[in-house]
């Protein structure tokens, strides 16, 4: 295998006070080779988007304290790496989409305003910015671009605000694209929307994608691998379809079971038994 | 957003006739005209009331009426803009607030204007060294100011730079020095702006506590906010992130505060005015109330209300320009 | 966070607030200022604590306290004294409420016999065996011959102009200026709470018509209004008066907040839950709504407290003052500001004394605020 991605060694990551920390990630390690598209599933608190945020160094330190491990992205080190070049990686390499999209963009500023600013910050060789910002605007479908350019976000709809976000990702062509819950605060037709946005941005480009989910429901015809974290650490990784079909940990398989499916009677609704796992 | 604005200017009609009606009735039931109705004058009232005098108080008044038409009568009167003569000097109670109005509103607007540019970065400085010594140091200092009464500070300040005890440097009353007739315009104007540094002083330091902690808490709601983590993400700069997408947000809600501070600006003119004997509405109204000069008393009490009640409306319509999630909707 | 999980509000509120060194300064100050005014006659007292003097031993200081200082150093004690003793006492609730009345009762009654004693002796001069004097040695409406003199052991803070002792005057005068703090916050509370409450509960053209009485009355000048009020009545001078006037013109902040809070309550549903259990109006907003509300409104409260101290403080400067026989803080310095160019202390002291309770009621409202408001909390 040639030199992944990125590379992520024993990462440590603790909240709280020092003498009594909590431990958000706990020795996680994991690669993704360019184009590969990695599920990282589990449930809120098992510190699956600490970790996606923890790429670029995006947590706040403090509360965060960085403890240990290793992030390496096309082979530079990103834990010891200065402000400046750090900001070059952000938006330009690895690009984010985040839960919320409605809290995510600034509502005192345009749509259009926020995607220039990321075109400006790391394509100043561009000359036409405008016809850039509706060309990514046009690419995650949203009709009459140059007359939505002016809008505010709260304009939009939610899936519409989630649209202007994937634009606003791809508008540097990131070599990785971190969606961190993409879909859990839109409603079910409109996550199908930007799931298949995604996907076909995916087939588009040749772009990475680390989607961070707690729907296994998502993650079947998505991704090419899967990462199971709980309570801070790896349970159990591997392609998509051998953990679907053979999941090794507990944890896995109640996750798998959460998901409800279509045409079975379901009498109520799973709930994971912890006292069964660990 | 035209019809937020619309129905804001609604809503300044009863709190339109709430004010006059409130001045009404502050002046009618005051013991001292219970006592002018009997005939008689204020025990302490100082001066006494001529016949003709009283006569047309009873009259302006409608003293003799019952309230509901003297109410009515008097409201007439204030759209005609007439707000009846001093019983001092008989000048019309106008002519006499239209004088004195423009020294008053020039020293709580500098006031105002110095108060948000001192107060503002330093708000901005506390949150974003929030809990650290910063902060503390600029919490403790603004409180500090605070808590000092003004006549003490205009007292301090007058004993160490303008009384000649120890420094000086200002004039220590007045809005022009005695020869300022015979002046040449900038040299009228600068010795216009050293009579008023003391007064704005005395009159900034005040707002700058409420000021700065709201700066403090709208930047520190702002700091919090999933936006940010957006700006950071696309690989905007630290200084970028905070003073162009955090202020901008943070900003909104203080531009409106100006408002809030005009009630304790106008109050504190009444000390500085008198204080250092500058002749606006303060002290005008201060003398007045001394002089228990009734017509000049509602007239300043009533503008002052109006211009604070304004000041809310410019508020609330600023907000609006301001804000794009209430001017789109 | 490593937060109990199990404390209660008012715990939660205490160990957020107890982090804050000078909110919690400034609260253990306030305390104290309310002490020594609380014994201020035994600080600053020219009658004796303890003399003895012909074989026999007496307390002077107690034939110099007035039927009203009896009262409150008496009842404020009882009061505490029922409190600490509620569990006990009111495990049978009949037989405790009728101790507690009878105890009261017959407290009161004796009360009512206390006559003010009119000594005029000076035990500082008067000879006796032994004698324990106040720290203060003076009382403060006491002339000495030494007029306008600087601190010394003798006068701590110097002297007046007609020679009264400015340390005991501060020490007295603490009494007016708390008290207008306190009284004046407690009717600005009481119209507030009960204004924002109907406001806040009613709505519709209940909260129409409150809303725009609140605007009115946000649109006077405070101390404008108060120095018309007071200007213009006969009733100059009057501590009273003067409480109720600040406490009238300064609701409208609470007001606000108890609307807003019963507005944003409103919609959640236990109060819905309480009345669907048969709860009425007034128990839906005394029990269930109104401690929801509590901090914040504690909050506003103690600022209001150090903005009343302050106003008095220019209505002293202005003329419009109490001439109470303890003048207030601000009395003293506006008393003293005609000879600030010589007797520095007659200005200094009390102001010192005024700034430090000031600061101390602004900073316990500013830790408060913090401590209570979940949105600035470090996550």
């Amino acid at each position: 295998m040639s030199a992944p991605l990125l590379r992520v060694e024993n990462l440590g990551i603790e909240f709280g006070p020092a003498d009594a920390p909590v431990k958000a990630v706990d020795g996680v390690s994991f690669a993704m080779a360019a184009g590969e598209t990695l599920a990282v599933v589990g449930e809120s608190g098992s510190g699956k988007s600490v970790t996606a945020l923890a790429l670029t160094r995006l947590l706040a330190t403090p509360p965060a304290r960085y403890v240990s491990g290793a992030i390496q992205f096309q082979g530079r080190e990103v834990m010891t790496m200065p402000a400046p070049e750090l900001r070059a990686l952000r938006g330009k390499q690895i690009a984010y989409i985040f839960q919320e999209p409605s809290s995510s963009l600034n509502p005192v500023f345009t749509i259009g305003y926020q995607i220039r600013e990321a075109i400006e910050q790391h394509r100043p060789e561009v000359r036409d910015v405008r016809g850039e910002i509706v060309r990514a605007l046009d690419l995650v479908g949203i009709r009459d671009a140059a007359t939505r350019l002016g809008d505010y976000p709260h304009q939009l709809s939610g899936g519409m605000q989630q649209r202007v976000m994937i634009a606003m990702a791809l508008a540097c062509q990131p070599n990785l694209l971190v969606a961190d819950e993409p879909t859990t605060a839109l409603d079910v037709t409109i996550q199908k929307q930007i799931m298949d946005l995604l996907r076909e941005l995916k087939s588009k480009t040749n772009m990475a994608i680390l989607l961070i989910t707690h729907n296994f429901g998502l993650v079947s015809d998505f991704a090419d691998r899967v990462v199971v974290m709980f309570r801070g650490k790896i349970v159990e990784s591997g392609p998509t379809a051998e953990v679907l079909r053979h999941p090794q940990h507990p944890y896995t398989r109640a996750l798998i079971e959460c998901v409800p499916k279509l045409g079975q009677k379901q009498r109520r609704l799973k709930v994971i038994d912890y006292a069964g796992i660990n | 957003m035209t019809t937020y604005i619309l129905r804001r200017l609604l809503l300044v009609i009863p709190t339109l006739f709430g004010i006059t009606l409130l001045t009404f009735l502050l002046i009618r039931l005051a013991p001292g005209n219970a006592a002018l109705i009997k005939g008689q004058t204020g025990e302490n009232g100082g001066h006494a009331m001529t016949a003709e005098v009283r006569e047309q108080t009873i009259k302006l008044y409608g003293l003799d009426k019952d309230p509901l038409t003297a109410y009515g009568d008097w409201l007439v009167k204030l759209a005609h803009l007439d707000f009846g003569q001093s019983l001092v000097d008989h000048r019309p109670v106008l002519t006499k607030i239209r004088e004195r109005i423009g020294l008053s509103v020039s020293l709580t607007g500098s006031a105002l204007v110095l108060s948000y540019l001192i107060a503002v970065p330093v708000g901005i400085a506390a949150a974003l060294r929030r809990g650290q010594r910063t902060d503390r140091m600029i919490s403790f200092v603004v409180f500090l100011l605070y808590s000092i009464p003004t006549f003490v500070a205009a007292l301090v300040l007058i004993l160490l730079v303008a009384g000649g005890d120890y420094l000086n440097l200002l004039p220590m009353y007045g809005a022009n020095s005695i020869d300022a007739s015979e002046m040449s315009g900038p040299a009228w104007a600068w010795d216009r702006i050293k009579h008023m540094i003391l007064p704005v002083i005395c009159l900034t330091y005040g707002s700058l506590a409420s000021i700065s902690r709201y700066t403090r808490v709208s930047m520190l709601e702002v700091l919090g906010q999933d936006f940010l983590r957006t700006a950071r993400a696309k690989g905007l700069s630290e200084r970028r992130v905070i003073f162009s997408q955090a202020l901008r947000n943070a900003l909104i809600p203080i531009v409106t505060v100006f408002a809030m501070e005009l009630p304790a600006l106008i109050g504190g003119t009444i000390i500085v005015e008198e204080i250092f004997t500058l002749p606006g509405m303060g002290q005008l109204v201060f003398q007045s109330i001394e002089a228990r000069d009734q017509f000049v008393i509602m007239g300043v009490v009533t503008i002052s209300a109006f211009v604070t009640l304004f000041g809310y409306l410019m508020a609330d319509i600023l907000y609006v320009l301001v804000d794009p999630r209430i001017r789109f909707e | 966070m490593n937060a109990p999980v199990d404390e209660s509000y008012s715990q939660r509120l205490a160990r957020r607030f107890s982090r804050d060194a000078l909110a919690l300064t400034g609260f253990w100050l306030i305390i104290l200022a309310f002490v020594l005014a609380a014994l201020a006659p035994f600080l600053a007292n020219n009658h004796a604590i303890v003399r003895v003097a012909d074989g026999q031993i007496s307390f002077p200081v107690l034939r110099s306290l007035e039927p009203i200082e009896w009262r409150f150093l008496i009842n404020v004690p009882l009061a505490g004294l029922i409190y600490a003793l509620r569990r006990p006492l009111f495990r049978n609730p009949q037989r405790g409420g009728l101790i507690v009345a009878v105890v009261v009762i017959v407290v009161q009654i004796a009360l009512a016999f206390v006559q003010p004693y009119n000594d005029v002796t000076n035990d500082r001069t008067r000879p006796a065996t032994f004698k324990l004097m106040p720290l203060i040695a003076w009382s403060p409406l006491e002339s000495s011959p030494d007029a306008l003199v600087g601190p010394s052991w003798n006068h701590l803070c110097g002297t007046d102009s007609t020679g009264r002792d400015v340390a005991a005057r501060i020490l007295h005068g603490a009494r007016t200026s708390l008290a207008i703090g306190f009284v004046s916050q407690v009717i600005a509370l009481g119209v507030g709470v009960t204004f924002g409450a109907l406001a806040g509960y009613y709505r519709r053209w209940v909260d129409m018509v409150i809303c725009r009485f609140i605007e009115v009355m946000e649109c006077f000048p405070s101390l404008l209004l108060i120095l018309v009020i007071i200007g213009l009545s006969d009733s100059q001078n009057n501590m009273i008066v003067i409480m109720a006037v600040i406490g009238l013109t300064g609701w409208t902040g609470t007001a606000r907040l108890v609307r807003g809070e019963f507005l944003r309550l409103g919609g959640q549903s236990f109060p819905q839950a309480a009345q669907a259990l048969g709860a009425g109006d007034l128990r839906v907003i005394l029990r269930h709504l109104l401690p929801n509300s509590l901090g914040p409104i504690l909050v506003t409260a103690t600022f209001g407290v150090a903005s009343a101290i302050l106003l008095e403080s220019s209505l002293s400067f202005l003329g419009f003052g109490m001439q109470a026989p303890t003048p207030s803080w601000g009395d003293l310095i506006s008393e003293g500001r005609r000879f600030i160019d010589f007797a520095w202390w007659l200005v200094f002291f009390p102001g010192v004394v005024m700034l430090v309770t000031i600061m101390s009621y602004n900073f316990v409202g500013e830790g408060l605020r913090d401590a209570v408001d979940p949105r600035l909390q470090v996550k």
